[in-house]
């Protein structure tokens, strides 16, 4: 039995874990404050730039304009790539929209 | 909102990030799809949620945040410890193909004595920090030191000579398979003394699985982006097809000894006698086949077949065969910027073929709106006026390479990213050598062939 063990022991290997570590800088934001109803509010519909996208989009709002004809939209290109924040975009939508939809990824 | 078939992928990067972004998810695809069936995608049901997508999105914005929503934390990543279980090495080795840490071919487990004798390949402190790398710009970077790329060195099958170059291609901190949809592919190209001393193929089949460095090395990029840049099929991981670049990277060594040209990197501002390795990204390369020349000018061949791509990036590479490089200097193109002059003023397109590439649509065209020169003018252009849209010269590159054996080339629409320094990494005792039965047959194969060149009077240095 004692022998089984040692015998056991010897055939284990010990190896390195390969992966990365994580660096844990991701700070959590919490959510904008929603609305209490969308009635006479502002609401931006930005297209992100996937093919396809603005098209959806432009069904999007004619939806709005159908059903919540309460609501004001106001469909816009992100200035730049999908890729890449836009602090001014952000700050221009925090100005002037109560909401925003954002799409469509993929 | 995000198309359905992002669904897992919106979840996992808001749960990386603590943002419980309220999704909804229209169905999939919405790319080249008729205004109608996007009019029932918007009038229809999110299929993930099973509910209407469009009182789901007016829910989103007026339904009260939860506690979880207001205070949200991330699901970050616990250290890793630095040894996994001892196990048997059966076991280890389906540990490392079920959880995804190989790239399905079987790999030298990274045992301490193997990885410590890797790390003789190099002077570079075991704990030293190389980099950060993420497949994705959605989800966090790993960090990873010199022994963490050891690490994969080994299981890729390398030995210590390969570290340096190895350690080179980790620190440039680019991923060899970025995360796109699109399945991106990429291209590695050493320079100077390095190629020699590790016994790097840049002749015959240099592109093709007949030598260990070349393999190695490349296959090496693969582990340490699926390791260390946390590359996780359906997870981070998005190439619809995937591409078998990602295998090796088309790594291998610019055969310096019969360009006609000054070698890459030395183009690139580096001096002939240090080691660079060259990162190129892109997605696909066309061989020229049937184009040796005879009938019409390699040259003129090249403007035909680049009507292939999409121009998206105006960048493009040309891997050529020495006998190419020999030709075209015959033709006058004395260094390879007369080339890359060349072609950026004679190829031409619509404006329509040009426009009409959905991935310049999405990545070329908001230069356009912002009023960027010459798109937001090319944007107003009719669909049949003719353009010259590879506007950068300096962006379309030459790597020689190859045998001798036929005057081909690949075009490829790869972009070269940077250029980095592989001496940084070597030990100060100098790289090990390869094999002296190795080292012997390859410089007789070497004599060899240059004797026939010799002979064939074709020998144009």
């Amino acid at each position: 039995m004692a022998q089984n063990k040692k015998q056991s022991a010897s055939s284990l290997c010990t190896v390195l874990d390969p992966r990365g570590q994580p660096t844990m800088v991701v700070k959590p934001l919490p959510l904008a404050p929603r609305l209490d109803t969308l009635e006479g509010k502002t609401v931006y519909v930005i297209d992100v730039g996937f093919g396809g996208g603005w098209e959806f989009l432009e069904e999007t709002v004619a939806w709005f304009a159908r059903n919540k004809p309460g609501v004001k939209t106001v469909l816009q290109h992100k200035r730049g790539i999908m890729f890449v924040d836009e602090p001014e975009m952000w700050a221009d939508i925090k100005q002037k929209a109560d909401a925003v939809v954002f799409g469509v990824g993929g | 909102m995000a198309s359905a078939r992002f669904a897992d992928f919106a979840a996992q990067d808001a749960k990386n990030h603590g943002m419980n972004l309220h999704f909804s998810f229209p169905p999939y695809p919405l790319v080249g799809r008729p205004r109608e069936v996007l009019r029932k995608y918007v009038e229809g049901n999110d299929p993930i949620s099973g509910k209407p997508l469009m009182p789901q999105v007016v829910d989103a914005l007026i339904r009260p945040l939860t506690e979880k929503e207001k205070h949200p934390k991330a699901a970050r990543g616990r250290p890793r410890p630095r040894l996994l279980k001892p196990d048997t090495e059966e076991n280890l080795h389906k540990l490392f193909l079920e959880n995804g840490w190989t790239d399905g071919a079987p790999v030298v487990l990274p045992t301490e004595e193997r990885v410590a004798h890797m790390l003789a390949g190099t002077a570079a402190d075991p704990s030293e920090v190389v980099g950060q790398m993420t497949v994705t710009i959605h989800q966090e970077r790993l960090e990873y030191t010199v022994e963490k790329v050891a690490v994969n060195a080994v299981m890729a099958g390398a030995g210590p000579e390969h570290l340096p170059a190895i350690l080179a291609l980790a620190a440039s901190e680019e991923a060899s398979m970025p995360s796109s949809t699109t399945s991106f592919g990429r291209m590695a190209v050493v320079n100077g003394p390095i190629r020699e001393e590790i016994g790097m193929n840049s002749g015959l089949g240099a592109l093709s699985p007949f030598n260990h460095a070349n393999t190695v090395i490349g296959r090496a990029w693969t582990l340490i982006t699926i390791n260390l840049g946390d590359a996780r099929l359906g997870e981070t991981f998005m190439g619809s097809t995937g591409n078998n670049m990602n295998y090796n990277n088309m790594m291998f060594a610019e055969n310096e000894e019969q360009s006609v040209w000054e070698p890459f990197h030395v183009r690139k501002g580096f001096k002939k006698e240090e080691s660079t390795v060259s990162i190129f990204q892109g997605w696909s390369a066309i061989n020229s086949m049937g184009a040796a020349g005879c009938c019409r000018p390699a040259q003129e061949e090249m403007l035909i077949i680049m009507q292939a791509f999409p121009c998206l990036q105006a960048a493009l590479t040309l891997i050529m065969d020495p006998l190419v490089a020999k030709h075209l200097k015959e033709q006058g193109f004395d260094d390879p910027n007369q080339l890359s002059r060349y072609l950026s003023e004679n190829f031409k397109m619509t404006a329509g073929q040009f426009w009409g590439s959905d991935v310049v649509y999405s990545l070329v065209e908001p230069n356009a709106r912002n009023g960027i020169e010459p798109y937001a003018s090319w944007l107003k252009l009719p669909k049949d006026a003719i353009i010259a849209p590879y506007i950068f010269p300096e962006k379309i590159n030459t790597v020689v390479v190859g045998g001798e054996t036929q005057a081909l080339w690949l075009t490829t629409d790869m972009w070269h990213t940077k250029t980095v320094s592989i001496d940084r990494w070597r030990p100060k005792s100098g790289v090990y050598k390869e094999g002296e039965q190795a080292a012997r047959r390859r410089h007789a194969r070497q004599k060899r062939h240059a004797a026939a060149l010799h002979a064939s009077g074709y020998d144009l240095k």
